[in-house]
């Protein structure tokens, strides 16, 4: 089934499936390995889940990273790429070609990744070719998965000032070795509730939704924050700050938030939501942007507060270029 | 609160009770005529659009990260369908009958995404200069 372009010196031909290592049984990718794959005339990012040996040949189950699990899929190594500069170059040029900006947040979605009709699991080789441009919609009340249209991502804009800030950010702390002077304040924590006392006061109330996606903010952040917040060079500092229980909401502020809002469609993409209830947490979630960007002067650090990273001893001193 | 009123009461248009089927609260005191019917009527509407509402939002999300997010769902999909909020609070006692949420293994799916730890960057995106 399906066709193997590569070698494939699996041993025994048999259905014996992990345990064994990479390099000796002939499987390319393991588990839990972050790939490359192609689905469509382009190439996405993916992480094999599983494999297995199949009719003597290895099969992995990716899953598309930012989209939705039901997505998933089996496939053989020649839809997969492994990770490397190399082939993110041709990611990208792949992209380019269709035309499209990678992490896009424009209105439009050129996606084009669409399910094979009725068959999903078999989808031996349209990878490169015939790529139906179609789009399918989120909504998934039923069995909408095999047909219609979707947003590939729950996209959310992000003001140009915020990413302005988000560069800076990313500046001060890849090429010029500084972090975030911890704690901030305010923290993420007292954000939240500063955008809550602010809708209560603009509105006379805060529906009981608004608060719970502010917790669901909340709550991805301390869990998110060590997994996929933080720049390389802040983990030293973060292994300092947060010892036991403490939250990192209580202890990071803006610009991290900031950067979960840039993860937040990948963690949304775990849950299914209809398209009419997204739409309206977008706008609570767009409107809590647009606070902190109102109140960017007090949230976001100036570039002076940023400082090297050092074991803290309670001195402050900013050094700066 | 057995039996038919006859007393012309203000149209206190009670149909048989169904006695032996209610499950819900036989000891409430209706004060006003609404029929206790209805009442059971819009119950079990309610319980019947939260096992809708649950094929889109599984009851094990609720256990994980995303819980809020879930329960925000339930929220948003039972307000629309009765053309009113709905409070978490409601939402949660509606699903305690059915669930005990406490007792739901945690979603394994939330492994997936924390136990991939890796290091935060700004989408390509970001650093090319026609970005809107």
């Amino acid at each position: 089934m399906g066709s193997s372009s590569k070698e494939e010196t699996a041993s025994d031909g048999d259905t014996a499936s992990g345990g064994a290592s990479p390099s000796n049984d002939g499987r390319l990718f393991s588990e839990g390995e972050r790939v490359l794959a192609y689905h469509g005339p382009r190439v996405y990012g993916a992480k094999v889940q599983k494999v297995e040996l199949r009719k003597k040949e290895w099969k992995y189950f990716v899953h598309y990273l930012g989209w939705n699990k039901n997505w998933d899929e089996w496939v053989s190594a020649d839809r997969l790429l492994k990770h490397t500069e190399e082939n993110l170059v041709k990611q990208k040029a792949l992209d380019k070609k269709q035309g499209v900006e990678k992490g896009t947040k424009s209105g439009r979605s050129a996606q084009t990744k669409t399910r094979g009709s009725a068959d999903t699991k078999t989808e031996k080789d349209d990878t490169k070719n015939n790529a139906a441009k179609g789009k399918k919609r989120k909504i998934e009340s039923g069995n909408e998965k095999d047909n219609a249209s979707a947003e590939k991502l729950m996209k959310i804009q992000i003001p140009a000032t915020l990413k302005k800030h988000l560069i800076d950010d990313w500046e001060h702390i890849s090429q010029k070795d500084k972090v975030v002077k911890l704690p901030r304040s305010p923290n993420v924590d007292e954000i939240l509730s500063k955008y809550l006392e602010f809708k209560t006061k603009k509105d006379g109330m805060i529906p009981d939704s608004v608060a719970e996606i502010l917790k669901g903010i909340r709550c991805y952040f301390d869990k998110a924050l060590p997994v996929m917040l933080l720049y390389k060079k802040e983990r030293r500092q973060y292994q300092e700050a947060i010892v036991d229980d403490t939250s990192p909401s209580t202890v990071y502020g803006a610009e991290h938030l900031l950067r979960l809002f840039v993860k937040l469609p990948e963690l949304l993409s775990y849950v299914n939501m209809e398209e009419e209830t997204w739409s309206r947490m977008q706008q609570t979630l767009t409107d809590l942007l647009k606070f902190i960007q109102k109140n960017q002067s007090t949230f976001l650090l100036p570039s002076s507060a940023y400082d090297s990273d050092k074991v803290s001893d309670g001195k402050g001193k900013a050094k700066d270029d | 609160m057995g039996g038919r009123t006859d007393e012309s009461g203000g149209g206190k248009e009670k149909e048989e009770e169904q006695d032996g089927m209610s499950v819900h609260s036989p000891c409430k005191t209706l004060p006003s005529s609404a029929s206790s019917l209805s009442k059971e009527q819009s119950q079990v509407e309610l319980e019947l659009r939260l096992l809708e509402a649950l094929e889109i939002y599984p009851p094990i999300k609720l256990r994980g990260i995303h819980r809020h997010f879930v329960l925000y769902g339930l929220m948003e999909y039972l307000g629309r369908s009765f053309e009113r909020q709905f409070t978490a609070d409601e939402v949660l006692q509606l699903l305690d009958r059915f669930y005990n949420i406490e007792m739901l293994k945690s979603d394994d799916e939330d492994m997936d995404i924390l136990n991939h730890e890796e290091d935060f960057s700004l989408p390509q995106s970001y650093f090319d200069k026609e970005e809107q």
